[in-house]
């Protein structure tokens, strides 16, 4: 492997890099060693149009542009000198020539490379007069997406992905010269399955959401590391949170899950996390069909009761334990403690399912379905076909995902004994509940998820809900104290859960809360 | 308006000289532009399958070169030279004053498609700046009534 000097620091590296792609590898890139770059992507082609990457490598009669050019053994590369600051100087006068500098109305300011290097490597005035290029601003593309014209460098990071990344090239580069401007073919508009990333590798305010347009400034996000609980790929994200409230979901990169991408229907899925029919107190209902909101501890008293005089007339085996593969791997390790200590064999988990692609989508739309397995929250047909047929008096469900596949046959869970339902959002599944226990979404809780390849990854309480809500496996403890079940009498601590489950079950052996990190951490014996 | 029989043919021998399809795009823009006069969205459209890629692949290149056009064109095309020798010499102010004599802006047509007007990079006739094109005819040493009697002239 090739030895290189990166500003007198010798470093190893893999054949066949190139200088920024070398840097990148070892975690350094604008981290210890800084080069600024706008048109190299890590995963996307080069390009080498911006030139601001410009470097001195020794023996080169002028400066090289780092992200294309190779590495070779014993090359001595140089970030920081006084050419190379020129250099930089120069490629950003020249991009700022025609730039607008409306970063008081532009949503990009804060997190711009326009003005992040423009600060850190730019003129602070201006030495030309000349009118700039008056082009599209607000320039409706799609569904998603404006662009502005005048904003845009012409770095062609949005074509290339695109092009690439879920290939369908709506964008191009049209003319040439100083009248290069990024458009759309008339008549086609920028949409597709991935296409708000645009927005995310577009450096500068050029390309922005219109869903995220003009809600709340930047800097006051705090980015809240998560996992994406739209479908089983569990894709990595950054939550964007002010003021207790998720703004919007970007993506993190994870090279093992999903690189630096995300699908535009995960990324929106963070509004159920606000969404109005949020579940927001504990329920009962009376048997004239009466809902009365109480507080938690008269619910969990209430549920214990009627689970007790159930189990005590039919059995447990007259109940059914309905899992959620919405539901974190340590609410659903307490879930099935709590069955077994009840005695209850019967459980399943329904998975809603729905489109998927090669590229991150999966047909398996909850996060946590290969947990719940490896918990033993398998295939709902044979729970199903008892709710149907009789021989289930009661069920404690958490979710509502059961009625996909449950359909017009909802209603029968209404004629049954005891239903407890623990759920996030209202559904129809809460009028047959006698008991209802507001669920907190995975932004607001500690614990770990399984995706699809048998990874486990961390989330953790982004928010507080402005409500009373608790983690599954809360309600669940609460529930096993009350029916006093030993091992249940503890406070809920999600992270001691995830400890105890790392060693009491093997498929997680090593891959509590704190070990699988912020990357995640492959289960020890793959997916379930 | 779409592709001929002959524009096709002609479009497959081009193909065949060379390793990738695509590498026959610039002859077959010309030989389709020949036909049609120009190139349209429909005919970027029909290209495009016959290359199997994307209209748009077809539209980057019809817009980055100027010998391209998008769109139904004068029967004179007359380029005014606005690079930086000639510009230094009053094209800028030749071209203006065209533009306000023939009602339109550089890159429009005229109403009655007699002219086709646009910006020229250097044509080499600096040493006789300013100067324009029609077709591939140089005029040269030009004031703004030079220039529209050259114009006026035009069928
Ligand atoms: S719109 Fe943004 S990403 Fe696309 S070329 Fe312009 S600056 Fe680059
Ligand atoms: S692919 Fe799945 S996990 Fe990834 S962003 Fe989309 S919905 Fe979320
Ligand atoms: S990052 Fe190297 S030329 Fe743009
Ligand atoms: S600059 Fe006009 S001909 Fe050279």
């Amino acid at each position: 492997m090739p030895n290189v000097s990166i500003d007198g620091v010798e470093y190893e590296v893999a054949e066949g890099r190139t200088i920024l792609q070398a840097i990148d590898d070892l975690g350094l890139l604008m981290n210890g060693v800084d080069i600024p770059h706008y048109c190299w992507h890590p995963k996307l082609s080069i390009d080498g149009s911006c030139r601001l990457c410009q470097v001195e490598v020794e023996g080169f009669p002028k400066l090289q542009i780092a992200c294309n050019t190779p590495v070779k053994d014993g090359m001595v590369v140089r970030t920081q000198t006084e050419s190379v600051q020129r250099a930089r100087e120069g490629v950003m006068e020249l991009l700022l020539v025609n730039h607008p500098l409306d970063c008081p109305i532009c949503d990009q300011a804060g997190e711009c490379k326009l003005q992040d290097y423009a600060f850190e490597y730019g003129l602070s005035h201006a030495r030309t007069e000349e009118p700039r290029r008056a082009l599209k601003k607000r320039y409706d593309i799609g569904p998603t997406i404006l662009l502005d014209q005048e904003r845009c460098i012409l770095c062609r990071r949005c074509v290339r992905f695109c092009r690439e990344v879920p290939e369908t090239s709506e964008l191009a580069v049209f003319a040439r010269g100083d009248r290069s401007t990024i458009d759309v073919h008339p008549g086609v508009e920028l949409d597709n399955d991935y296409s708000m990333n645009v927005a995310d590798i577009c450096p500068v305010g050029a390309l922005t959401t219109k869903d995220f347009r003009f809600k709340v400034r930047v800097w006051f996000l705090d980015d809240v590391p998560g996992v994406c609980t739209g479908c089983s790929n569990g894709c990595n994200i950054h939550l964007g949170v002010a003021s207790n409230k998720v703004y919007r979901y970007v993506p993190r990169r994870n090279d093992e899950v999903n690189e630096t991408w995300i699908c535009d229907e995960g990324r929106l899925s963070y509004k159920a996390i606000g969404a109005p029919d949020r579940l927001d107190a504990s329920e009962l209902r009376h048997a004239d069909g009466r809902v009365e909101t109480v507080r938690r501890d008269q619910a969990i008293t209430l549920a214990a009761a009627k689970l007790r005089s159930l189990i005590a007339t039919q059995g447990a085996g007259a109940l059914a334990g309905i899992a959620s593969a919405h539901a974190t791997n340590e609410d659903l390790f307490t879930f099935r403690r709590l069955l077994d200590a009840l005695g209850i064999e019967s459980r399943a988990c329904p998975v809603p399912t729905g489109r998927s692609d090669a590229l991150l989508i999966k047909a398996e739309k909850a996060a946590n379905a290969a947990g719940a397995r490896a918990l033993g929250f398998g295939d709902p047909a044979p729970v199903l076909d008892r709710l149907r047929g009789g021989g289930l008096e009661g069920a404690i469900v958490l979710g509502h995902d059961l009625l996909g596949p449950l359909g017009p046959d909802v209603s029968r869970l209404g004629s049954l004994d005891t239903v407890i339902l623990i759920d996030t959002h209202h559904s129809e599944l809460e009028r047959v509940a006698d008991v209802v226990f507001p669920a907190r979404h995975a932004a607001e809780k500690l614990g770990t998820l399984t995706n699809h390849a048998g990874r486990v990854q961390r989330v953790q309480p982004a928010l507080e809900p402005p409500f009373e809500a608790y983690a599954e496996g809360e309600i669940l403890t609460r529930l096993g104290e009350a029916l006093a079940l030993p091992g249940f009498e503890a406070d809920w601590d999600p992270r001691a859960v995830s400890k105890r489950m790392a060693q009491e079950v093997r498929a997680f052996a090593g891959c509590d809360v704190d070990s699988v990190g912020d990357s995640g951490k492959p289960m020890p014996g793959g997916s379930a | 308006m779409s592709l001929s029989e002959q524009v096709r043919d002609g479009i497959a021998r081009e193909m065949a000289k060379y390793p990738k399809k695509r590498g026959a795009l610039l002859p077959a823009l010309h030989l389709a532009q020949a036909e049609l006069g120009h190139i349209s969205v429909e005919t970027a459209k029909e290209l495009a399958e016959v290359f199997e890629i994307r209209p748009i692949d077809v539209m980057e290149v019809v817009s980055f070169y100027n010998m391209f056009y998008d769109r139904p064109q004068g029967r004179h095309h007359v380029y005014v030279c606005t690079n930086l020798p000639c510009s230094l010499r009053g094209a800028r102010t030749l071209m203006r004053g065209i533009e306000a004599r023939l009602g339109i802006e550089a890159g429009e047509t005229t109403a009655d498609g007699r002219i086709t007007l646009g910006h020229e990079e250097c044509l080499g006739a600096c040493a006789y700046a300013p100067m324009l094109r029609v077709g591939g005819t140089y005029h040269e040493d030009l004031d703004l009534e030079k220039a529209m009697q050259i114009l006026d002239g035009l069928e």
